[in-house]
């Protein structure tokens, strides 16, 4: 803005609220200790206006608004029948617009103004997002039922050498893929080669034709497979978080109620929580920062 | 070879191939690379806001020196640094246990050398946050803001972590509020500022030349290998750079010279979508754009 006009807004602004915002010289302008305390208020108006400017948006054709929303394909169909009978029942005058997207392209999306709201895969770059609570779902392998590691209880990851591995595409959630292979060599299995697939016949295929695992959650996998089988991972090391993300300041009432329905439908079969590393962290000195 | 739309050709390929890059490295980056005698360039987001954090040391290097050079303090003068109310970081005085003396320039060395925030702060203290500001803003980096001391920036990670530690940042919730991730809400500038800046330290713009030629020195005395430094693994190219760092974020800018005598001043900031602390490919990643970008200036 051109500075003639925004000084005389500014003046404007002042004259209404019957507060020196700004002290001015002839050098430099600086924001008066009234202009701070009033910055924080005028922050919290300016967010809360875009939420309705969205919810305005929303309805603008007619008495239905829409809902443009996604959730990862990851997802199994108890969880998408869920979600959608959720919404429903909480914000039924608002139409939903469901989309299976992985978390690249929703937070694409997001970015763009093209989703409202997303149910995404962590860790994923969240700048700019307000988040729901994060819901972790255990990780178990998935692998041919004559493998030596079958017949474990539960299966060290160190016990899958040699196996390779059946993963999802890594530009899908590229932060989850490189993360889970690094706890995997962390705990001692580097798989000889990393297949990627997704869909579960595909990676059902994959299971009995090579010597490859995968991992998933148990509710993801038919227990009446007469060919796979699923063990826990000895000590729990690898999940999947999700968590509701949508742009900040665009939470209005339809987004929230997407999000807290998601929350409540994976929150049956996952544990609610931040899952912070129980091991210790260490920073390294070029980390640079020591907090 | 000499045309101008070869040469626009070859950036643009170069910029794809940078942006691929940082793809595969799980960053997103922005880069901006320039030939500091023709002025050609290279632009992958040059004119992003980013978070510098410990890249804002060379502002306040470079504020040091104007300030000696119009002799408003003395770069020997030696400054008491007591070991109470030290600027945490892990390198440094910042990491030492008693009592020390040293000469501002010496506090310099440290501050680019190992980024030691405890220098930082007892230089910025001395030199005054508006000074840099004052600095920044002749030299025209219209887009670049000191608002804190390093200090204030790590207090800030502190508190928005509830004081949990370092494994607080693998919450997406507490990472996604962190004010030091906000270059609305800490110091900021851009690619192509940064970039404006070393080629003014490298023409003798910003300072006088025995001032420039100090601050290039200590440029070229940082022990980082992993950033910058390593997308140049040959022994007769020099490379001189400051890197910035918190969480997710991996920066450096710095200045490569060939023996033929070009010379390109090079800022890529990135931003990891994983919170770990350690990630090599994230801080390799800003040696091969960089090396991408400097191939096609050289092209």
């Amino acid at each position: 803005m051109a500075q003639p006009p925004l000084s005389q807004r500014i003046q404007r602004l002042e004259r209404e609220l019957g507060v020196r915002l700004f002290e001015r010289s002839s050098r430099r302008v600086t924001i008066t200790k009234g202009g701070t305390l009033l910055l924080d208020e005028a922050r919290q108006l300016l967010a809360r206006s875009e939420a309705l400017m969205a919810t305005a948006r929303r309805i603008q054709d007619g008495h239905s608004g829409l809902l443009r929303a996604a959730l990862s394909p990851d997802i199994t169909g108890e969880m998408v029948a869920a979600t959608l009978a959720g919404f429903q029942e909480r914000q039924g005058g608002v139409e939903l617009e469901l989309h299976e997207l992985p978390t690249a392209e929703q937070l694409a999306r997001l970015a763009s103004h093209d989703l409202d709201v997303g149910l995404i895969h962590h860790p994923c770059d969240v700048s700019g997002l307000e988040l729901g609570p994060v819901l972790r779902h255990e990780l178990g392998v998935l692998l041919p039922h004559a493998a030596p590691a079958a017949r474990l209880e539960t299966v060290p990851l160190s016990a899958l050498s040699g196996y390779e591995l059946i993963l999802f595409p890594r530009a899908h959630a590229p932060a989850v893929h490189d993360d889970l292979l690094t706890t995997c060599a962390r705990h001692g299995y580097t798989p000889a080669a990393v297949r990627h697939g997704h869909g579960s016949s595909f990676t059902r295929g994959l299971l009995l034709s090579c010597r490859a695992v995968a991992f998933g959650p148990r509710d993801a996998y038919d227990a009446r497979d007469p060919d796979l089988t699923w063990r826990p991972l000895s000590g729990a090391p690898l999940a999947w978080r999700h968590s509701a993300a949508w742009l900040k300041g665009r939470g209005d009432a339809a987004v929230r109620a997407f999000a807290d329905t998601v929350t409540d439908a994976l929150g049956r079969t996952a544990a609610v929580g931040p899952d912070l590393p129980s091991g210790p962290t260490h920073l390294r000195p070029a980390a640079e920062y020591w907090i | 070879m000499t045309e101008p739309r070869t040469h626009a050709r070859a950036h643009a390929r170069a910029r794809d191939r940078i942006r691929a890059a940082f793809a595969e490295a799980g960053v997103t980056g922005w880069l901006h690379a320039v030939d500091i005698d023709s002025g050609a360039q290279v632009d992958a987001g040059a004119d992003h806001t980013v978070v510098t954090a410990s890249v804002h040391k060379v502002c306040v290097l470079v504020a040091l020196h104007q300030q000696a050079e119009k002799g408003r303090l003395e770069l020997t003068e030696q400054a008491e640094c007591p070991p109470d109310g030290r600027t945490p970081g892990p390198t440094g005085l910042s990491a030492m246990l008693d009592p020390a003396r040293v000469s501002l320039r010496d506090a310099a060395y440290l501050m680019m050398a190992v980024s030691d925030n405890t220098a930082a702060d007892l230089l910025l203290r001395r030199v005054g946050l508006e000074a840099v500001n004052a600095t920044t803003r002749r030299l025209g980096l219209t887009r670049t803001h000191a608002v804190q001391t390093f200090g204030e920036f790590v207090a800030t990670l502190k508190e928005d972590t509830g004081h949990a530690g370092p494994q607080a940042l693998a919450d997406p919730r507490v990472l996604a509020r962190l004010r030091a991730l906000d270059p609305a809400s800490t110091n900021r500038s851009t690619p192509r500022d940064m970039t404006r800046l070393l080629a003014a330290v490298w023409r003798d713009e910003a300072c006088a030349p025995q001032h420039s030629a100090a601050i290039r020195r200590l440029l070229s005395l940082q022990v980082w290998p992993h950033r910058l430094a390593s997308g140049f693994p040959f022994d007769d190219v020099h490379v001189a750079g400051k890197t910035g760092s918190a969480p997710t974020l991996r920066n450096e800018v710095g200045v490569v010279e060939y023996p033929d005598r070009g010379r390109y001043a090079v800022a890529v900031f990135t931003r990891a979508a994983s919170p770990a602390a350690i990630l090599p490919a994230a801080d390799a990643v800003i040696g091969t754009a960089a090396h991408l970008a400097v191939d096609a200036l050289r092209s």
